[in-house]
């Protein structure tokens, strides 16, 4: 963390590294709205091909590309992995990546065998070619924190899932016959959103919680094992349901209440802040934290019962408490970073955080949100509510955008018309 | 872990100041603010040059090395104190939108910074350092006076 001479700023990655994969996310957000437009309430369906779209726009498209914008940022900062050549190495990841994106949604819709093995090439060497950089510095590192701990769990979930996943891909494009595709598919599945989304988002939240908000630290038994004990509980799953099946509903049983006790415990840290001001991304953070408990009690409703509603209502849910923790960290990430980089390039008119984007502006996206996941609960049972959930959804991520290219935009223009400190006059 | 144990409360105690003063700006109380801000900015301040006259030049001779995790604690240093300056001025002209906005901006360098100083460089001192010299380098840091 300290090696370098060149202080905090070379820590960071150049600004427009993070604001490209938070842009890409937004897009994809955007694609997603059209796709509720489009597919209506068979995207609650979970067999369909619409849901299997839409999941994988919103966990590949949206959700990934915001992970990676995280991790971006994150690892210099938080875990102290300084990666050399950001900017190419962010070229290599995102073009491909949003291109096998694409594909493999089209490949989907059509069945054409060719789109997924295209898909599988573009996806998996992108996102292989990335967790291996990354994993290999967080492994080489001499000190770590918890979150680069976690963060080391998660990017293995990650590789678990795409092999996972080109398993399966190898079976829809006929290379393989697909003998274990089930088997396959459930802990791909689960890999992905509990062993992946979940756990990074634990991982990070370990520092960005104290760090944004003033807390108390998280208790060692959290921040030091929960990842290690999610990602054994998942890898125990995937091997016992070669020959057990059934496996998984204890597994969702063991995490449900593993998620819903760290869920607790992080609410219980924001009623702890030491800054007592509470700012849309509190609220961010206590919906997804709800979001998240929320989706584990229907999970441990669905081991009990068959009734399809209390499933769709978990994957509405969880989908709440990812989108929610992004969204909180946006709004904090994307302005500071704007404030920062041009205050250590020493401009005098930087412009303030609240200048980049407004707390009222990322107060009105709070209910935008609300507003969507009102509308897509009340769909599962007023179908032609879901309009109105899918054109929220084009809001919502529409808001987003726009915000990530104001910031851009006012960043230029501060570079180019800002009145600067002469850095070198300091001898 | 003596440096640990007295450095860390010391930004623990800031902490508490910074977010009594910025309570008092959200509603409304200048006075009040400023009160609380000058605890907070005074304490901050004396921190930092414990830190620069005491522990750093304690922990460059043990280590031989001026150039590492020292000098990028000077430069975070020199950033907070530009903010200080800037929520003054925001308080001066007792507007909230600016002092509040440049709160946002100070937490999360400070707690970056203090993050860095709490995992990495405190541990490092209690490490490296002889445990005769971090009892006097912890007597010299008490007594430094603003």
């Amino acid at each position: 963390m300290f090696s370098q001479n060149g202080l905090s700023l070379d820590q960071a990655p150049p600004i427009s590294v993070v604001f490209r994969f938070f842009f890409s996310g937004a897009l994809f957000g955007l694609i997603a709205g059209v796709l509720v437009l489009l597919f209506q309430t068979n995207i609650f369906n979970p067999n369909s091909t619409e849901a299997l779209i839409l999941t994988h726009t919103l966990t590949l498209g949206v959700m990934l590309s915001f992970m990676f914008a995280a991790l971006f940022q994150m690892l210099p900062v938080i875990a102290g992995v300084i990666l050399p050549s950001p900017v190419q190495k962010a070229n290599l990841l995102q073009y491909p990546f949003i291109l096998g994106v694409l594909i493999l949604l089209l490949g989907f819709y059509t069945s054409e065998s060719w789109l997924f093995i295209i898909a599988s090439i573009l996806l998996g060497g992108s996102i292989f070619y990335i967790t291996a950089i990354m994993l290999k510095d967080l492994i080489k590192l001499p000190n770590h924190s918890a979150s680069s701990k976690g963060m080391m769990v998660a990017l293995t979930s990650l590789t678990i899932v795409i092999i996972l996943a080109l398993y399966m891909t190898g079976t829809l494009s006929g290379l393989l016959q697909g003998t274990y595709y089930s088997v396959i598919k459930e802990a791909h599945y689960s890999f992905g959103l509990f062993g992946w989304i979940a756990l990074l988002i634990i991982s990070i939240s370990f520092q960005v919680i104290e760090m944004f908000y003033v807390t108390p630290a998280y208790p060692k038994f959290i921040s030091g094992y929960l990842p290690y004990k999610l990602f054994c509980l998942l890898a125990f799953g995937l091997l016992i349901s070669f020959y057990i099946a059934k496996v998984w509903v204890l597994i969702d049983i063991f995490l449900a209440l593993v998620l819903s006790g760290y869920a607790g415990i992080t609410l219980k840290r924001l009623t702890q802040r030491k800054r007592p001001l509470t700012d849309a991304t509190v609220w961010f953070w206590r919906l997804g934290l709800s979001s998240l408990i929320l989706s584990m009690i229907f999970i441990l409703i669905t081991t009990f019962t068959d009734i399809e509603t209390f499933k769709q209502l978990s994957y509405i849910f969880f989908a709440t408490f990812a989108l929610s923790i992004v969204f909180a960290m946006f709004y904090k990430i994307v302005p500071f970073l704007t404030w920062f980089h041009l205050n250590a390039q020493g401009y005098f008119t930087a412009p303030m955080m609240h200048e980049v984007i407004h707390p009222k502006t990322a107060m009105k996206h709070l209910y935008i949100h609300l507003a969507t996941i009102v509308t897509f609960v009340l769909s599962l049972f007023i179908a032609p509510f879901i309009y109105l959930a899918g054109l929220l959804t084009i809001l919502s991520f529409g808001w987003m955008t726009y915000q990530i290219v104001h910031a851009w935009k006012l960043y230029q223009h501060t570079q180019e018309t800002g009145e600067k400190f002469d850095m070198g006059s300091m001898g | 872990m003596i440096i640990s144990q007295f450095m860390t409360q010391e930004h623990r105690d800031c902490d508490t100041e910074f977010a009594a003063a910025e309570q008092a700006a959200a509603n409304g109380n200048w006075e009040e603010t400023e009160e609380k801000f000058m605890l907070f900015a005074n304490d901050t301040l004396r921190h930092f040059k414990r830190e620069e006259e005491e522990l750093f030049p304690a922990f460059e001779a043990q280590t031989g090395s001026a150039e590492g995790p020292t000098q990028v604690m000077r430069y975070e240093h020199e950033q907070v104190k530009g903010l200080i300056g800037k929520l003054a001025g925001a308080i001066e002209e007792q507007d909230k939108d600016a002092y509040l906005s440049l709160c946002e901006s100070m937490m999360i360098l400070l707690q970056q910074h203090n993050m860095k100083e709490e995992q990495m460089l405190y541990a490092m001192c209690d490490r490296v350092l002889p445990q005769e010299l971090k009892v006097s380098t912890l007597e010299k840091m008490k007594a430094v006076k603003l």
